[in-house]
C-alpha cells in the first residue's frame, strides 16, 4: 500500500466526503479521528460523521452548492485533522469466548495456506491482543477492530461467501471483526462466538463503542 | 386494514431511509426508487416520508378491510381494483373489501421494475432508530423487520378519512428524461480509486453498455461488461460508503451499492452515481443495458435542484388541486 | 344559412393550416360544421335537431375542465383511452388534461357512443374547449 504524505479528501457521489489521513494504521490516528469526527460532525454542512479504519466518511446534510464551496469545505477539513488532538476514550473491555476451526471457522484453512502458520500458532497469534474498537460499520453493531498481528493477515476472497452467521469471527486483509448478524462477507471466517451486538431499542443501539476493546478467548480448536 | 394475498414477493415496508445511525453499522434503506415514493405521498396529501409498499415482484394482490385511498407510482404494472383496470401514477380510493392486483410492469423503453404502494396517512408501523423503513439485516424497522408474507396486515394511518383522488402525474421518467445512445443512462462522480484503473477501462467503463444481471437486488446491482483493471493490485482499510458507490472486486465486474448495501467497505471505488439519479437505477429492470455519464460537482448539485424541484412543483400542483371545490370520487 | 355557406370555403383554408380535428359554427341563421377527412377538409352533415340552436341538440359536448394540454391517453400507455364508435359509461375517463406535472381526468357526463374527439393529442385547449362529443345512449 501506497503511503502519501498529504490526508486524502475524496467524493462519494453528492451523499459523502471520504476523509484519509496518511500514515500507518494505529490507534493514535484513530483517536484523532474520534477527534475530527466530532467537530466536523457538528458543521452545518455535515448530516453524521462515520469513523472508518483511520478514515471518516462525512455525510452531507445540505452538500455544498458550487464547487468554491466544496474545495474550501475540504481545506476546513485538512486544518481541523491538523489541529487534532488524540483523545484517549476509557472503555469497557469484553472477553468473547471464541471456538477456532470446524463449522464455525470454514476458511482457517485458507489463513494457514496464506500465512503457512499452523493452527495453534493462528490462534495464539489472534487471541493475544486486546483489540480496541476502532469504528462500527458493515452492518448494526460490527465493530472494526485494531491491533491485530500482521503475521496472520489474509486478503479478503475472490469470491464472498454469500451468508455467514452472526457470531462469525473474521480476518480480512489485517483486519479481524465479528458479525453481529448473518449476512455476507468477503472475509476469512476463522471461529465462532455468540454476544449480542446490537439493540435497536436501546441507546446508544450498539453494545460496544469506539474506544471498547475486546480481547477473544480461545474457547476451543477443532482441527 | 390492509392484508397481504401475495406470498414471496419481496415487498418491503419503506420509506426515505433511515439516516444518523451510520455510525452504528446501519445502512439508510429506503425506497430504490425516493422519487417515486415522494409523489405518491404527495398525491394523497401525506408527509413527503411517509411509508409505503416497495413491491420488486409481481404479480402482488392485498384486500383493503376498509375504506381507503392509495396511490401507484413507480412501475406501471397493469393494476385492477376488483378487476378495474387502473392509470398508473394516479390516486385512487379503495372500498372495504376490494382487491387490488397488480400485475407484470408494462412498456417497452419505459419499463419499471418497483411499484410503490402509497396509502393515506402513510403504513403505520413503528419507527425505529428515526424511521420506518426495513432494515433487513438487522432484522428490525418497516414491517417486523422482513419483506412481506401472505396474511400480514397493514394499516394505513388514514384509513377511513376523506381524501381527494381521481387524478395523477406525469412519471418523472418522462419529465426527466436521461439518455445516453438510446440507452437509460445514471450520471456518476469519479471516487478515490477512479485514476487506479488503468485508462483503457476508465474510457471501456463510459462508452460501454452495462447489464444489468440477475445477481441484483436492493443489497447491490451486479453488472455485467468489459472487466475493469487495476493498474496495481488495490488492497483497502474499510471506510464508510453510501448507496450508489460503484465497487470493483477482483473479477473486475462492477457493483453498485443499492439501498440496502453494507454501510462500510473496503474494495476499490470506480465511481458514484450521484444522488439525483438513483431513483433512475431503483427502476432499471434486471437484464435491461444501461450506460454511465461521467459528471462534475456542479452538475451533479444541479442535478439535485432538478428533482427538488419537480418534486415543489408536484406538491404546489397537488396542493391546489386537493383545495379546488369539487366532489371527492 | 346562406351567409355561413358564403364563409365555409374561408373557415375551410384557415382550418387546414390549424391541427384542429373538428369546427362548429352556431349562428341564429344556422351551423357549419368542418372536419377533417385524410387530409381534407370535409363539410360534416349537420343534424337536423342541431338547426335549433343549443338545447335539445343531440350529441352532448364533453369540455375541457381547466386549461392544459389534451392527451388522448396516459402518457406511459400507447393507446387511447377511448375510440371512435365505442360506448363508454358516465364518469368514465375519455381523456386526460394535462396541466404542468399533473394530470386531471376528462370524463364523461353521461353514458354514451363516442363520435368524436375535437382536440389532437398533445394540444393546448382552453377551460371549457370541447374535447369530446358523445352520442347519448
Amino acid at each position: 500500500m501506497t503511503t502519501r504524505q498529504r490526508p486524502s479528501t475524496s467524493l462519494l457521489g453528492t451523499t459523502a466526503l471520504l476523509f484519509e489521513p496518511p500514515g500507518e494504521m494505529n490507534l493514535g490516528t484513530q483517536q484523532r479521528i474520534w477527534a475530527l469526527a466530532h467537530e466536523a460532525g457538528a458543521w452545518p454542512e455535515i448530516r453524521e460523521a462515520v469513523p472508518g479504519m483511520n478514515n471518516l466518511m462525512l455525510t452531507f446534510l445540505r452538500p455544498p452548492r458550487r464547487l468554491e464551496a466544496l474545495e474550501a469545505l475540504e481545506a476546513r477539513l485538512a486544518d481541523a485533522w491538523d489541529a487534532a488532538v488524540a483523545r484517549p476514550r476509557e472503555g469497557r473491555v469484553v472477553e468473547l469466548p471464541v471456538v477456532y476451526g470446524g463449522a464455525g471457522g470454514p476458511h482457517l484453512s485458507d489463513v494457514m495456506a496464506h500465512t503457512g502458520l499452523s493452527i495453534e500458532r493462528i490462534v495464539e497469534l489472534h487471541s493475544a491482543p486486546l483489540y480496541p474498537v476502532y469504528a462500527l460499520g458493515s452492518h448494526p453493531g460490527y465493530c472494526y477492530l485494531g491491533g491485530m498481528d500482521a503475521r496472520i493477515a489474509t486478503p479478503r476472497r475472490k469470491v464472498p461467501m454469500l451468508s455467514i452467521p452472526g457470531g462469525a469471527v473474521s480476518i480480512g486483509g489485517a483486519q479481524t471483526g465479528v458479525s453481529a448478524s448473518p449476512g455476507p462477507s468477503g472475509w476469512n471466517t476463522i471461529g465462532s462466538t455468540s454476544m449480542c451486538f446490537f439493540d435497536p431499542a436501546q441507546d446508544p443501539p450498539a453494545t460496544l463503542q469506539p474506544g471498547d476493546m475486546i480481547r477473544f478467548r480461545v474457547e476451543g480448536i477443532v482441527r | 386494514m390492509i392484508e397481504v394475498l401475495s406470498s414471496a414477493a419481496l415487498a418491503t415496508v419503506q420509506d426515505l431511509g433511515r439516516t444518523g445511525s451510520l455510525r452504528w453499522g446501519v445502512g439508510t434503506s429506503g425506497a430504490m426508487d425516493n422519487l417515486a415514493l415522494a409523489a405518491g405521498n404527495l398525491l394523497l396529501g401525506n408527509a413527503l416520508g411517509a411509508a409505503a409498499i416497495e413491491i420488486p415482484v409481481f404479480p402482488f394482490k392485498v384486500r383493503f378491510g376498509e375504506d381507503c385511498a392509495f396511490a401507484l407510482t413507480g412501475a406501471d404494472c397493469a393494476a385492477r381494483l376488483d378487476g378495474q383496470p387502473l392509470l398508473p401514477w394516479w390516486v385512487h380510493q379503495a372500498r372495504a373489501g376490494q382487491v387490488l392486483a397488480l400485475g407484470l410492469p408494462q412498456g417497452g423503453a419505459q419499463r419499471g421494475t418497483r411499484a410503490m404502494l402509497c396509502v393515506a396517512g402513510g403504513v403505520d408501523v413503528p419507527e425505529v432508530l428515526g424511521s420506518r423503513s426495513t432494515q433487513l439485516r438487522g432484522a428490525f424497522g418497516g414491517h417486523e423487520g422482513r419483506s412481506l408474507r401472505r396474511g400480514d396486515v397493514l394499516r394505513a394511518a388514514g384509513a377511513g378519512a376523506a381524501c381527494k383522488t381521481g387524478f395523477g402525474l406525469v412519471p418523472p421518467a418522462l419529465a426527466m428524461p436521461l439518455e445516453r445512445d438510446g440507452l437509460p443512462a445514471v450520471r456518476v462522480l469519479p471516487a478515490a480509486e477512479y485514476a487506479g484503473f488503468d485508462p483503457a477501462s476508465r474510457s471501456a467503463f463510459w462508452a460501454g453498455e452495462w447489464k444489468i444481471t440477475s445477481q441484483s437486488d436492493r443489497y447491490g446491482y451486479r453488472l455485467e461488461g468489459e472487466a475493469l483493471r487495476p493498474i496495481a493490485p488495490m488492497e483497502l482499510r474499510s471506510h464508510g460508503i453510501v448507496p450508489g458507490v460503484i465497487q470493483v472486486p477482483h473479477s473486475g465486474q462492477p457493483i453498485i451499492q443499492m439501498r440496502d448495501a453494507q454501510p462500510s467497505g473496503g474494495y476499490p471505488k470506480f465511481g458514484t452515481v450521484i444522488e439525483a439519479d438513483m431513483w433512475r437505477l431503483g427502476q432499471a429492470p434486471i437484464g435491461s443495458r444501461m450506460r454511465f455519464i461521467e459528471t462534475g460537482w456542479d452538475e451533479a448539485v444541479a442535478a439535485l435542484d432538478e428533482v427538488r424541484a419537480w418534486l415543489d412543483k408536484v406538491a404546489r400542483m397537488v396542493e391546489l388541486h386537493r383545495a379546488a371545490p369539487g366532489a371527492r370520487r | 344559412m346562406r351567409d355561413v355557406a358564403l364563409h365555409a370555403s374561408l373557415f375551410a383554408a384557415w382550418l387546414a393550416d390549424t391541427d384542429i380535428g373538428l369546427f362548429e359554427l352556431r349562428t341564429p341563421n344556422g351551423t357549419l360544421r368542418l372536419g377533417r377527412q385524410g387530409d381534407d377538409i370535409v363539410e360534416l352533415p349537420v343534424e337536423p335537431s342541431d338547426a335549433q340552436g343549443a338545447a335539445g341538440a343531440a350529441l352532448v359536448t364533453v369540455k375541457a375542465p381547466t386549461v392544459g394540454i389534451f392527451l388522448n391517453g396516459h402518457p406511459l400507455g400507447n393507446a387511447p383511452l377511448v375510440r371512435i364508435g365505442e360506448r363508454v359509461a358516465a364518469g368514465q375517463t375519455v381523456g386526460l388534461m394535462q396541466i404542468g406535472p399533473l394530470l386531471l381526468p376528462v370524463a364523461a357526463a353521461e353514458a354514451g357512443k363516442i363520435a368524436a374527439v375535437c382536440v389532437g393529442h398533445g394540444l393546448s385547449a382552453g377551460y371549457g374547449t370541447p374535447l369530446v362529443e358523445l352520442q347519448p345512449l
